[in-house]
């Protein structure tokens, strides 16, 4: 029944006192808009890393074939290993348990032409199953098909980059380019994929745009290895029915392919969901870092409170005993001096959460910085604010509640 | 009886000094008096009034309000009494200076839980009654002392007290409004109303039924004023 009153109070007192009001509330301000700013960074970062993991495919367990000298190489095979390989691909899809279907990829560095132009890019030989496993999809013509495989045809399907570097307004699709001394017709263009700026496990990090996809038969056939001994493939990319038990079927994989190579350790197992979690794990540290640093300047918001509103009740002893007087209770008075806290801090806080948002929105604009603000980001800071004007408004209005009448009405 | 006090002793405690401001009063007050309690300054005459007003508590004798033993009341309850049969009138008015007449009359039914539109009814009716409705949405500082009495006994009487408190309610007003402000009280008297009022004005006292005159924290006086004399004071007063 008197919270319309002791609102409207408390709005009074904050107009009469806007500059000293506003200083109280600056702590709240910045508490709150801290938290949100970082809140919304650390989501960010979150949702760089789960694109970043999805585009590796969160079923997937990657197989890499090491990146070794010659002389390692040579090493290797003379101690029977025959690198990563067909017959490893081949095995895994028949014998590890609730594998869906195997990517095998085979690499090369190779110079591409097309008339007068030229670049170096990554030729990678695959079988049609790589654009369903690792989510790959032509933007023009088709990827990769069983036929061309078959019939190991000089067909190619070639990054956006490439594309709209060699023909910038031409159609691709139906073109001859060259690759090394192989003529090969295109007839795909990928759809555009993020870069991979980072290097996870064995797979560096590289512009997926500026790749080029051929038949995995027609690599075989008509280029030559890279080195001497260079593996039969690069990758094998195995897609599970799930994620769930991936760390097990991982041990499996690598038995096995062990087995194949004779104990050499020349390849390398990369779960990308696992990374995913490890990277999750660390990033809750940093985030927990932030957050104690924003829950600080909260704190330091919440007892600058609490010295205006002590200052407030010494200010207004008379006012309180005028009020106990005519009636107030004790619980009258606790109230009245809470919700004026609160206001304060509920406007502190609706000014930060404005302030936080802009924040995270020009970190995002101006710098390379992702930020996400959510729904309960926001929530939480401003439930911390009303918690903060709660708990330190609560002091200084139970010494209010407490003065004795007699003494405060009688207080000048 | 609706007062009733019994060897009622009041003592401050200042460091090493002791004060005592009330050294075993002995009163009784029925319903519907008119009381003045006149004595010289710092004879006790407001610690007496604060504890009669359950604003402060004695440190020794009885103090029966309603038959209800004050001593043994909580704070909750002592607020009640004061909210609810207590009427206090101060010598420095004591209004809220944030708040319109208007709101100032209201606060103690909004603490009795009086609902909002009940409560401006009641306020705006006890602001009329003391002839104050053309300024009810005035602040305190934008009234005269005498209408800020108004709105001081407007407060208290909002709440329909079973008695009303003065402690030296004319003492901040020139004789003109002063002698305006007794008139309420006389009209209040008349209506029913159950009185006490300090003064140290003779004039004054002599307007109330009943005169008390305490000396060093004890009564030394307790009579019914002569009626002939307070109409003889009335006449002196025109004749002046
Ligand atoms: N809060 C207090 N602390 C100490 N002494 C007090 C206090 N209030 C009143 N007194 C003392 O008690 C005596 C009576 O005071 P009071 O009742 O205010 O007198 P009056 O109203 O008759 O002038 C005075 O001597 C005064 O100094
Ligand atoms: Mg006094």
């Amino acid at each position: 029944m008197q919270l319309e009153e002791n609102v409207q109070a408390a709005f009074n007192g904050l107009k009469e006192h806007k500059f000293r009001s506003f200083l109280t509330m600056l702590g709240i301000i910045f508490g709150v808009a801290s938290v949100i700013a970082m809140l919304s960074i650390g989501e960010g970062a979150k949702r760089e890393a789960i694109k970043k993991y999805q585009q590796l495919g969160v079923n997937n367990i990657i197989i890499r074939d090491m990146d070794l000298s010659d002389k390692e190489l040579e090493n290797m095979r003379a101690k029977f290993s025959p690198g990563l390989s067909l017959k490893d691909a081949q095995a895994i899809r028949d014998i590890v348990p609730h594998v869906v279907d195997v990517a095998p990829q085979a690499e090369k560095k190779a110079d591409i032409k097309y008339q007068d132009k030229s670049v170096k890019a990554t030729l990678i030989g695959v079988t049609p199953s790589y654009s369903e496993i690792l989510n790959y999809s032509a933007d023009k013509g088709n990827f990769i098909t069983q036929d061309h495989q078959n019939r190991q045809l000089k067909v190619c399907v070639i990054g956006i980059d490439i594309a709209s570097k060699f023909f910038s307004i031409e159609n691709p699709i139906g073109k001859s380019i060259k690759v090394d001394d192989q003529w090969l017709e295109v007839v795909g263009v990928l759809a555009s994929k993020s870069l991979f700026t980072e290097t996870v496990g064995e797979l560096a990090s590289r512009d997926l745009n500026s790749d080029i996809y051929i038949p995995l038969s027609t690599f075989h056939k008509r280029f030559e290895k890279e080195k001497l001994f260079s593996s039969e493939l690069k990758q094998i990319t195995i897609k599970l029915e799930g994620s769930q038990n991936i760390t097990q079927i991982a041990e499996i994989v690598e038995n096995l392919v062990d087995r194949h190579h004779f104990s050499n350790k020349d390849f390398s197992i990369v779960i990308p969901v696992e990374l995913l979690k490890q990277e999750e794990k660390e990033r809750r540290i940093y985030n927990i870092l932030l957050g104690s640093i924003a829950a600080i300047s909260l704190l330091v918001g919440g007892i600058g409170i609490m010295n205006i509103m002590l200052a407030t009740v010494m200010e207004r002893t008379r006012e309180i005993g005028v009020r106990r007087a005519i009636g107030a209770k004790k619980h009258d008075i606790l109230s009245q001096f809470i919700t004026e806290s609160l206001v304060l801090s509920i406007i502190g806080g609706i000014i930060g959460v404005i302030i936080g948002l802009s924040f995270s929105i020009s970190i995002s604009f101006f710098t390379e910085i992702t930020t996400s603000v959510t729904l309960y980001s926001v929530l939480v800071a401003f439930l911390f604010s009303v918690i903060v004007g709660v708990t330190f408004g609560y002091l200084p209005a139970r010494k209010a509640a407490q003065l004795s009448p007699i003494e405060s009405i009688r207080h000048e | 009886m609706l007062i009733e006090i019994k060897d009622l002793r009041k003592k401050y405690i200042m460091g090493e000094m002791e004060v005592e401001a009330l050294s075993g009063v002995n009163l009784s007050i029925a319903a519907n008096e008119f009381v003045s309690i006149m004595g010289p300054s710092g004879s006790g005459k407001s610690t007496l009034m604060n504890i009669l007003g359950c604003l402060d508590t004695p440190t020794g004798g009885q103090y029966l309000f309603d038959s209800i033993d004050i001593s043994s009341r909580t704070d909750d309850e002592l607020s009640e009494i004061r909210n609810k049969k207590i009427g206090f009138i101060f010598q420095t008015f004591n209004l809220l200076p944030k708040l319109d007449a208007l709101q100032n009359v209201e606060l103690p039914l909004m603490y009795s839980g009086v609902d909002k539109k009940e409560r401006r009814e009641l306020a705006k009716k006890a602001l009329k009654r003391l002839g104050l409705e053309s300024r009810m949405n005035h602040k305190p500082n934008e009234l005269s002392g005498g209408q800020r009495q108004r709105v001081a006994i407007a407060r208290a009487l909002v709440t329909n007290p079973e008695i009303i408190l003065a402690d030296e309610p004319t003492g901040n007003l020139d004789t003109k409004t002063g002698r305006e402000i007794m008139e309420i009280f006389r009209e209040l008297h008349q209506e029913g109303n159950t009185i006490i009022l300090i003064t140290h004005e003779h004039e004054i006292a002599q307007q109330a039924n009943r005169g008390i005159i305490i000396r060093d924290g004890l009564i030394t006086k307790d009579e019914l004023n002569d009626q002939k004399n307070t109409l003889l004071s009335e006449e002196v007063d025109e004749l002046k």
